[in-house]
């Protein structure tokens, strides 16, 4: 009689087992909607004849801004004072072209991290979120996990590694490590780095993190090179990979369409004088319906729901498709979104269905044995295995 | 009820259906503890929404509903009647520009924004011109005074003047110079408020302020700097860029930013070109007046023609009136009478002034317009032609002080402070009789990795040698501490009326900095910051009639003390190779594996072991599955060829030769300890 209660307890702690291990991978990557962009723009070049590096990033920090991310949402880490520099001739100024149609520092920059500031440390503390108590709000990256981030990074590299300051190194294992560790915290929905640097490619080589796409200047064995030298500023102003990057973007407004894909093809190898390298395995949705604004700005669309809690949200995502959205694009992209979702849900309930049914097999199954049998078998098994494991090792 | 009828309107266009924006994705828990970390203000204290302490999710739910059903009403009436409503004080802001000509044909631009919030009781905290996230720092941090300095360049205290108000308060230190008087009792607690302190500066105004917050950084003078019971804290940070980025968020403190009214003119290339620049922010907070703070601007201007020049030249910008919530807005001209009195048409003005006054003691002359008169269609714009070049001096401090490094290498040197009489400015200050002294204090705090020796203070009266109990007052030191702390130095000095020139000299040694504290720029040399050398006797205040209503000329009625900032001197340090330890590790690593590589192999070494390894490795290794199948049928038959392999192969494992090569390794390790030992 003894044996009746101990079965129970058992098939009860069995099917408790089975249970979570089937439904916590399915219940956990629930589709968070995109409901929020930032921006995180790196220099890591000291030194005045580094001009170009600062110019590169403050290029992308102005696109990023006439695309609609607010300064708050950017982290912008300058390691060098090249604007108020006693070698610039135009104090205040910051050009990306020989032709000064363009002061980059304008009015309103706002600069995060600056000078000394711009370590490998405190660029991995932005990341992961690891920040002193005091450190205010306006240095760290308050992502969720429905943001979309862009990490800019610019400045001189090598094989898998990014130089800061000319004293440090951030590696390829650092980057990736730092990312995982974002994917864990759900700091970020989708992540694009975009690096301008030689043999910018190898800085990818260890991401694993689903969600990443990125994209650098150069392959491996490859340099990236400076587009033009402005005489009357000294030095060259720009790199060749951002030139380019902002030539497309400069097409662009905040409800353009352009594609991240038309992006990444728009780089012509001659000109850049280097391949642009993107890696797309780790990143899902196909990149020509995935539009840049996505990234470098931040145009959102309201969805209303039966309730304010985005957890029912998905389920009406698809019925509601044919809300007001501004523009053509958005909408495209959200039907799109709408279908992936209820893709997504007929799949893994399908999935759900097949498991439920295999438990209740189980479950029958064990019931019809006597669990002592059972138990008996799989310690004779196991001995068995035993046995031969160390017949074979001798 | 009237803020709820704005959304019910929008839920009836769509189709009454509740909406949730995604626009914004903080979670209001974060929004109300915003200000803890000093938020940069991108939104204007209107609401209130932010300023309070709660975390709970459903008290702040509720005292948002709350305030806006309490701010609403006072909302509405700011705009129209903000100054007519009650006889209790109001929040005030004014604005002044002050343009001074300067003798070596400089203009310098001062501006001045003064902001007044009454004592917090009154109104609780809700602020409409006020600064929000500043109100909140000195809650937060109960500061009772603070002042931070961006400046850029040195003021010139010979040419540009040293002795009045203007300059005494305008000469700062190059880079970034923090203080702060706290209302904490305890030593440890202001400490830690300090921390925090520049931290949040560091997010406000962005700067790299937070470098402050090390206590190797920052010393606690007190008398040298400012009389204080122990409750002040004072950094520099010598290197520190001041470029536009700084002075954002400084625009972004005034109710119109430099949208409209005199902050307009602020044309950041313009400003940024000039010979100097010093952008301050000035808090006190007490509670009787509240919080003021005092926001100034001070720039040094070469104009493009130098005999003519006007405010438009100057700022390439135009002032099309004044900033509609300021309570006064003015431009004054200040002409010194050293310009004026030799010969009246040195300098010709071109507008017409409200107001023109002297001070009390016939040193200057104030110019006053009115900012309000001016339009679009009317820009002011104030014109000064110098009609005859003449070099002419302003007021001198009563003594010029310079400081300078000696000594040269990497290991000592000496920091010299000079001081040299400017008699000859200043006339009828002194008298020779022997009773009377000037009193001098200086103030200097020195990075620990210069490790001055305080016992070699040398002091030297016109050249001659003093004994320092003949000339120190009072003199405090902290020494430094390796890693921990700044040695600072105070001390008051007597001279006598009559000298010349007097020096100080200190000697150091020059200490050695952990790899991972060199900067990447570390060849440049480090920094030492300004000294700060004020004479208490003399105090430069200059009185107005009070018919001018102006913050920034009450400013000038108080007591300041005359004083003035030296060079930021810089120290070469010893700066290693930095590739060097790599170089280093690698040789080491080398040599040791050569070594034990050898040593391991001579012990361990089997021949037979390595020839039947060598025959396995020629077969290709198979996988797991093929290399099991392979072992049990192995097991099964091939036990006797495996053992007759190993019998056949097996030799005596410490053969001869092996023997002699483990004691030649031996003798040569032995022989190799004692050479080097011995030698």
């Amino acid at each position: 009689m003894a044996s009746d209660p101990m079965g129970s307890q058992l098939r009860r702690i069995l099917s408790i087992f089975f249970s979570l291990s089937i439904i916590l991978p399915l219940s956990s990557p629930s589709p968070t909607m995109h409901n929020n962009n930032w921006a995180v723009l790196v220099c890591t070049s000291r030194f005045w004849f580094n001009y170009r590096h600062m110019a590169n990033t403050l290029s992308l920090y102005r696109t990023v801004k006439r695309l609609g991310i607010p300064d708050e949402r950017i982290i912008l880490m300058l390691a060098d004072d090249m604007a108020c520099n006693a070698r610039n001739n135009y104090p205040a100024q910051v050009f990306n072209n020989e032709n000064h149609q363009l002061n980059l520092y304008g009015d309103n920059v706002e600069v995060d991290y600056r000078g000394y500031e711009v370590t490998v440390e405190n660029f991995l503390r932005v990341l992961t979120g690891r920040h002193e108590a005091s450190v205010p709000r306006s240095k760290r990256l308050l992502s969720d996990e429905g943001s979309h981030i862009l990490l800019y990074m610019t400045g001189h590299g090598g094989n898998e590694f990014l130089k800061f300051q000319d004293t440090e190194e951030l590696q390829s294992h650092d980057l990736a490590d730092a990312v995982k560790q974002m994917k864990e915290k759900n700091r970020f929905k989708e992540l694009l780095i975009m690096v301008d640097t030689c043999q910018a490619a190898t800085l990818f080589s260890q991401l694993q993190s689903p969600g990443v796409v990125t994209i650098g200047s150069s392959m491996k064995g490859e340099n990236s090179y400076s587009h033009h030298l402005d005489p009357d500023v000294g030095v060259s102003v720009v790199d060749r990979f951002t030139f380019y990057t902002l030539a497309f973007f400069e097409r662009l407004d905040m409800y353009s369409n352009a594609s991240l894909n038309s992006l990444f093809t728009s780089y012509d190898p001659t000109l850049l004088m280097s391949t642009a390298y993107y890696r797309t395995d780790l990143y899902e949705r196909p990149l020509n319906m995935v539009p840049v604004t996505n990234f470098f700005g931040s145009v959102m669309k309201t969805i209303p729901t039966d309730s304010a809690y985005p957890g029912f949200l998905v389920a009406h995502a698809s019925e509601y498709a044919t809300i007001s959205a501004e523009t053509e694009t958005a909408r495209v992209v959200l039907e799109d979104e709408a279908d992936h979702s209820k893709t997504y849900d007929q799949s893994e309930k399908g999935l759900q269905h097949i498991l439920d049914e295999w438990l209740k097999l189980l479950e029958g199954k064990l019931g019809v044995k006597d669990p002592e049998v059972l138990v008996a078998y799989g310690l004779g098994s196991m001995v068995l295995l035993l046995t031969i494991s160390t017949w074979l090792s001798s | 009820m009237g803020l709820f009828e704005k959304p019910k309107s929008i839920w009836s266009i769509l189709n009454s259906r509740p909406i949730t924006f995604y626009t914004s994705s903080f979670p209001l828990e974060k929004v109300g503890s915003s200000f803890f970390h000093g938020e940069r203000f991108t939104s204007r204290p209107l609401t209130g929404e932010g300023a309070m302490a709660s975390h709970t999710f459903l008290s702040l739910l509720l005292f948002y509903f709350y305030t806006f059903h309490l701010v609403h009403p006072i909302h509405c009436s700011v705009g129209s009647n903000a100054f007519d409503t009650t006889s209790a004080p109001q929040e005030e802001f004014s604005e002044e520009l002050l343009l001074k000509p300067l003798p070596d044909y400089k203009v310098l631009a001062h501006f001045h924004f003064t902001s007044t919030s009454p004592p917090s009781s009154s109104n609780g905290q809700h602020h409409h011109l006020f600064p929000k996230s500043i109100a909140q720092l000195v809650k937060k941090y109960k500061i009772r005074e603070l002042e931070l300095s961006f400046t850029q360049g040195r003021w010139n205290y010979d040419r540009w003047g040293a002795s009045d108000p203007l300059s005494t308060a305008n000469g700062k230190p190059p880079g970034v110079e923090l203080w702060a008087l706290f209302d904490i009792p305890t030593k440890e607690e202001i400490d830690a408020t300090w921390r925090n302190l520049t931290h949040s500066l560091s997010g406000l105004f962005c700067a790299s302020i937070n470098f402050l917050e090390s206590s190797t950084s920052y010393s606690a003078p007190l008398w040298g700097f400012l009389p204080n019971n122990g409750d002040l804290r004072y950094g520099a940070l010598p290197r520190e860029a001041v470029c536009t980025e700084n002075i954002t968020p400084w625009l972004k403190l005034l109710p119109c930013r430099d949208k409209a009214g005199i902050a307009s003119l602020l044309d950041r290339p313009s400003i940024y070109r000039g010979h100097y620049h010093s952008q301050r922010l000035k808090l006190r907070s007490d509670g009787l007046n509240g919080i003021v703070i005092e926001q100034t601007l001070s720039v040094v201007l070469q104009p493009i023609d130098r005999t003519s020049w006007s405010m438009h030249q100057l700022f390439k910008k135009s002032l099309m009136g004044k900033c509609a919530l300021a309570k006064s807005s003015k431009v004054f001209l200040e002409i010194e009478r050293s310009l004026v009195s030799q010969n009246e048409n040195i300098l010709e003005l071109v507008g017409e002034a409200d107001m023109v006054t002297n001070d009390q003691r016939d040193h200057s002359t104030i110019y006053q317009y009115n900012v309000e008169r001016y339009s679009e269609h009317e820009a002011l714009d104030i014109r000064v032609n110098w009609k005859k070049l003449l070099q002419v001096s302003f007021l001198q401090t009563p003594l010029h002080a310079s400081r300078f490094l000696m000594g040269s290498g990497n290991e000592r040197g000496s920091i010299a402070i000079s001081l040299q009489s400017a008699r000859n400015s200043t006339k009828g200050l002194y008298d020779n009789s022997k009773n009377c002294f000037t009193r001098v204090v200086i103030f200097q705090v020195v990075p620990w990795y210069v490790k001055v020796y305080y016992h070699t203070l040398r002091i030297y009266v016109d050249g001659a040698i003093r004994d320092a109990k003949d000339v120190v007052e009072k003199i405090n030191v902290t020494p430094s501490e390796d890693k921990v702390s700044p040695g600072t130095l105070e001390m008051m000095l007597q001279f006598p009326c009559g000298m010349m020139s007097a020096a100080l000299t200190l000697d150091f040694d020059k200490g050695f900095l952990h790899i991972d504290e060199y900067p990447p720029d570390a060849n440049q040399g480090f920094d030492i910051p300004s000294a700060l050398v004020s004479f208490p006797d003399f105090i430069s205040r200059r009185i107005y009639p009070d018919s001018i209503s102006s913050p920034l000329l009450q400013s000038y009625k108080g007591r300041n003390i005359v004083k003035s900032y030296t060079e930021v001197l810089l120290v070469p340090l010893t700066t290693p190779d930095f590739s060097m330890p790599y170089n280093v590790i690698t040789f080491t690593c080398t040599v040791l594996a050569l070594y034990f590589g050898s040593m391991v192999n001579v012990l361990r070494r089997r021949v037979s072991e390595e020839e039947r390894l060598a025959k396995s490795k020629d077969k290709r290794k198979p996988g797991l599955i093929p290399l099991l199948i392979s072992k049990i049928s192995n097991k099964v038959r091939g036990i006797k060829e495996d053992s007759a392999n190993q019998s056949q192969s097996s030799q005596p494992i410490l053969g001869p030769k092996v023997v002699f090569k483990v004691v030649l390794i031996a003798l040569i390790a032995v022989l190799g300890h004692y050479f080097f030992n011995s030698s």
